[in-house]
This record gives structure tokens, C-alpha cells and sequence, in this order.
């Protein structure tokens, strides 16, 4: 067994990635979708960290910090949004929405 | 600190070590591609769809397999089971990780997806730890687990609406939870972008230039433990400006946030028993009851104003 390496970090994060992305554009419930978004996050922070380590800065988990920033800001105002369109049409679904397709 | 002598090397001794290539290719990149179809063949039976459970519990089969063929392979190309105290937590953290995405994107109801990005993120933070970024990980736990799956779960609830028709197939689920969209369609995307990249990383990765490590040179040297220091003093030193802005961005985003939901209080019981109109200006400020919903709404003759608006 070799040590870890930073492909064995690599690959988690590029499968938690792809595994968002697959529920962000199949789910049709509005939160799950924001959840799924918040696990493509989570993806990339696990390939800033290794990059973090294998560079051997501080520079990729600083950025992490950064990301965990905007998922936190990204998830107040869109699950605000989310409570307006339930309110709205009284639906989480997002083919209710179709219409914005122009 | 000396708890965590368990995670290979400790973490109170100086600058943690480097984290290094792989020698050599670590499996062959066709193997990957191949697994990959069999994991997306999987996932499109596993993604919630008009269709009895024994569909997709063949689909979880094919995935745990891809999965598990996956492992095998690699511990053949790297010689052997691992021995304990070389990454093994690695295996268990990353397994728990995947399988909680996996659950969190094909669960049917919401409460069960946001429970096992719960698990996810605890074995993410896990991740974090085996990388030396302890505060990374305590920050993961604490504003994913704690903060923002709250607001999620507060949210899930708020909007609770589970009405199914009550039909066998859709076992009480609202329509949008149970039938997916393009199941097929996405998870051709999803799969070859996952091969496509495992591709890459098992295959040119070693093409990457590792730079000279700077961990030694940052900050104050042996006073150093762990990285959390580390990571405080290069914030405080390179990026004091980004971070005062991540604060303004925070506290805009919750400006913004209690704007656009300002109207929360509306809620289904009490829309149609409160009717204001003009008398409603001109009546006493003396409640006549102890129901909130008595208690008048002055100031506002706009419609679109007032304080329970109609939905």
C-alpha cells in the first residue's frame, strides 16, 4: 500500500462533484437542488485542501474559507427565495417555473 | 493535539508532511471509464422515478458493485489490503462521503437528503483532518452541519407539502419528489465528466510541477502547531483585505435574506381570517382578545401592504 496521495483526494472531490451535478440537474424539488449544489461545494473544497497540502501553502484552505462564505450566503438568500416561490405558486416543484424559459 | 497520533504522523511536530504523487499510474485509465458506465447505468435506476422498488434496488446493486470493483482494483494495483496506519481512514471517510452524496441526491424526501448531507459533510470534515486542516474541518462541521442544514431542514419544513394522490407508486411523495427529471440524460453527463476527470487525474497528474513546499518559511516557524495558525496568520497577512469583505458579503446576504423573506409571517391558517379595511385604522389599539389575529394592522390602506398578504 502506497501513501495517500493527492490523486486518491483528487478523485473524491471530481466523484462528490459529478454526483451533485447529476442530482442538481435530475431532482426537481427546489431544496434538494440547493443541496445538491452545496455537495459540488463540498467537492471542490476537498480538491482546494489537497492542493492546499500538496503545494504546502495556506492559500487553497483560506480560499476554502472563502467558498464556505458564499455557500453560507448562497444558501440564506436562496432558501429565502425558495420560501417566496413556495408562497407563490405553493410548490417546491421547479417545472412550476417552466414559464421563465421564455 | 496527542489524540490525533492516530492519523499517521503527528500533527504538533513543526510543518505536517507534504502530500505527494503517487509513483506511478495508480489503475488503468480504461478500467475507470468502464467502471464508470456500470456506476451511471446504476444511478439511473437508482434516481427516484414511476417505477416499482426493485428497479432501483437493482440500481443500488450495480452501483455498490461498481464501487466495490472500483476499491479492488486499486488495492490490486497498489499491492495488497492496507496495513493499519497507512490511510486507511482514508477508505472509510471517502466510502462514507460517496454513499451519503449518492443518498442525498436519489433519496425521495428531503428530510432524508438533508440527513445524509449531514453524514456527508461529518465525513468530509473527516477528509479535512487527514489533510492537516483541522480548523477547516471544525469550520466545515460547524457552519455545514450546524448552520446551514439547519436553515435547510427549517426551510423543509416551512414548506412541508408532501401531498401525494395516495397512488401505490408514488407511496404518498408530491409528484416532484418522486419522478426525477432525465435521469438518463444526466447521468450520461454526470458520468462521462466523472470519467473524463478520474481520467485525468489518474493519468497526467504526475505531469504536475509539485513547487517547493512553503509551509517552513510561513509563519513563525516551530511556534507552529498543527495549521490552524498557520492558516490564521496567512489570512491576517495576505488576505485581511478579502476577509473584511467576506464579512461585508455575510452581512449583506443576511440583509438580504430577512428582506426577501420579510413576508414569512404570512402562513396558510391565518390568511383568510384577517380582512383589513378601513375601520381598521380608525378601531382601538386595545386588543379585543388574546388572539394575535384580532390585533389590527394600522397605517396601510395598500392591499399589497398589509401585514398577511393572501399568499
Amino acid at each position: 500500500m502506497t501513501q495517500l496521495a493527492l490523486e486518491h483526494f483528487l478523485a473524491v472531490g471530481a466523484i462528490m462533484f459529478v454526483i451533485g451535478l447529476i442530482g442538481f440537474i435530475t431532482r426537481r424539488n427546489l431544496i434538494v437542488i440547493f443541496l445538491c449544489t452545496e455537495l459540488m461545494f463540498q467537492g471542490v473544497a476537498i480538491n482546494l485542501i489537497a492542493f492546499s497540502r500538496y503545494v504546502g501553502n495556506m492559500a487553497g484552505q483560506a480560499f476554502v474559507i472563502f467558498v464556505l462564505v458564499i455557500a453560507a450566503s448562497e444558501a440564506s438568500l436562496a432558501l429565502g427565495l425558495v420560501v417566496l416561490l413556495f408562497r407563490t405558486k405553493n410548490t417546491l416543484d421547479a417545472n412550476a417555473w417552466r414559464d421563465l424559459r421564455g | 493535539m496527542a489524540k490525533l497520533h492516530m492519523f499517521g504522523n503527528s500533527l504538533s511536530l513543526g510543518s505536517p508532511p507534504v502530500l505527494p504523487l503517487a509513483d506511478g499510474n495508480l489503475i488503468q485509465p480504461m478500467v475507470v471509464l468502464g467502471l464508470c458506465i456500470v456506476a451511471g447505468i446504476g444511478t439511473v435506476m437508482l434516481l427516484p422515478a414511476r417505477q416499482d422498488s426493485s428497479v432501483r434496488k437493482l440500481g443500488g446493486t450495480l452501483l455498490t458493485l461498481a464501487g466495490l470493483l472500483f476499491v479492488v482494483v486499486i488495492l490490486q494495483v497498489t499491492g495488497g489490503p492496507p496495513q493499519a496506519g497507512v490511510g486507511w481512514e482514508f477508505w472509510i471517510f471517502s466510502g462514507i462521503a460517496i454513499v451519503g452524496a449518492i443518498r442525498v441526491v436519489t433519496h425521495p424526501r428531503p428530510v432524508y437528503s438533508a440527513l445524509y448531507f449531514i453524514l456527508t459533510v461529518f465525513a468530509t470534515a473527516g477528509l479535512f483532518i487527514l489533510m492537516y486542516a483541522e480548523f477547516m474541518a471544525a469550520a466545515l462541521v460547524l457552519i455545514y452541519a450546524g448552520a446551514i442544514l439547519v436553515t435547510y431542514v427549517f426551510v423543509i419544513m416551512l414548506a412541508a407539502s408532501a401531498q401525494g394522490d395516495g397512488k401505490r407508486p408514488l407511496m404518498g411523495l408530491a409528484e416532484y419528489d418522486a419522478v426525477s427529471r432525465e435521469p438518463f440524460f444526466a447521468s450520461c453527463i454526470g458520468f462521462i465528466l466523472m470519467g473524463v476527470l478520474l481520467f485525468l487525474i489518474f493519468d497526467r497528474a504526475s505531469g504536475i510541477v509539485q513547487p517547493a513546499s512553503d509551509v517552513a518559511q510561513s509563519g513563525t516557524g516551530a511556534a507552529v502547531h498543527g495549521s490552524t495558525q498557520a492558516l490564521g496568520e496567512y489570512l491576517f497577512e495576505n488576505q485581511i483585505v478579502n476577509l473584511e469583505l467576506a464579512g461585508l458579503i455575510l452581512t449583506v446576504a443576511m440583509v438580504g435574506a430577512i428582506v426577501i423573506a420579510r413576508r414569512r409571517v404570512a402562513t396558510a391558517d391565518v390568511d383568510d381570517a384577517f380582512e383589513p379595511s378601513i375601520e381598521t385604522i380608525n378601531a382601538t389599539m386595545t386588543p379585543l382578545s388574546d388572539d394575535p389575529r384580532s390585533i389590527p394592522v394600522y397605517g396601510t390602506t395598500n392591499p399589497r401592504q398589509k401585514a398577511f398578504p393572501q399568499n
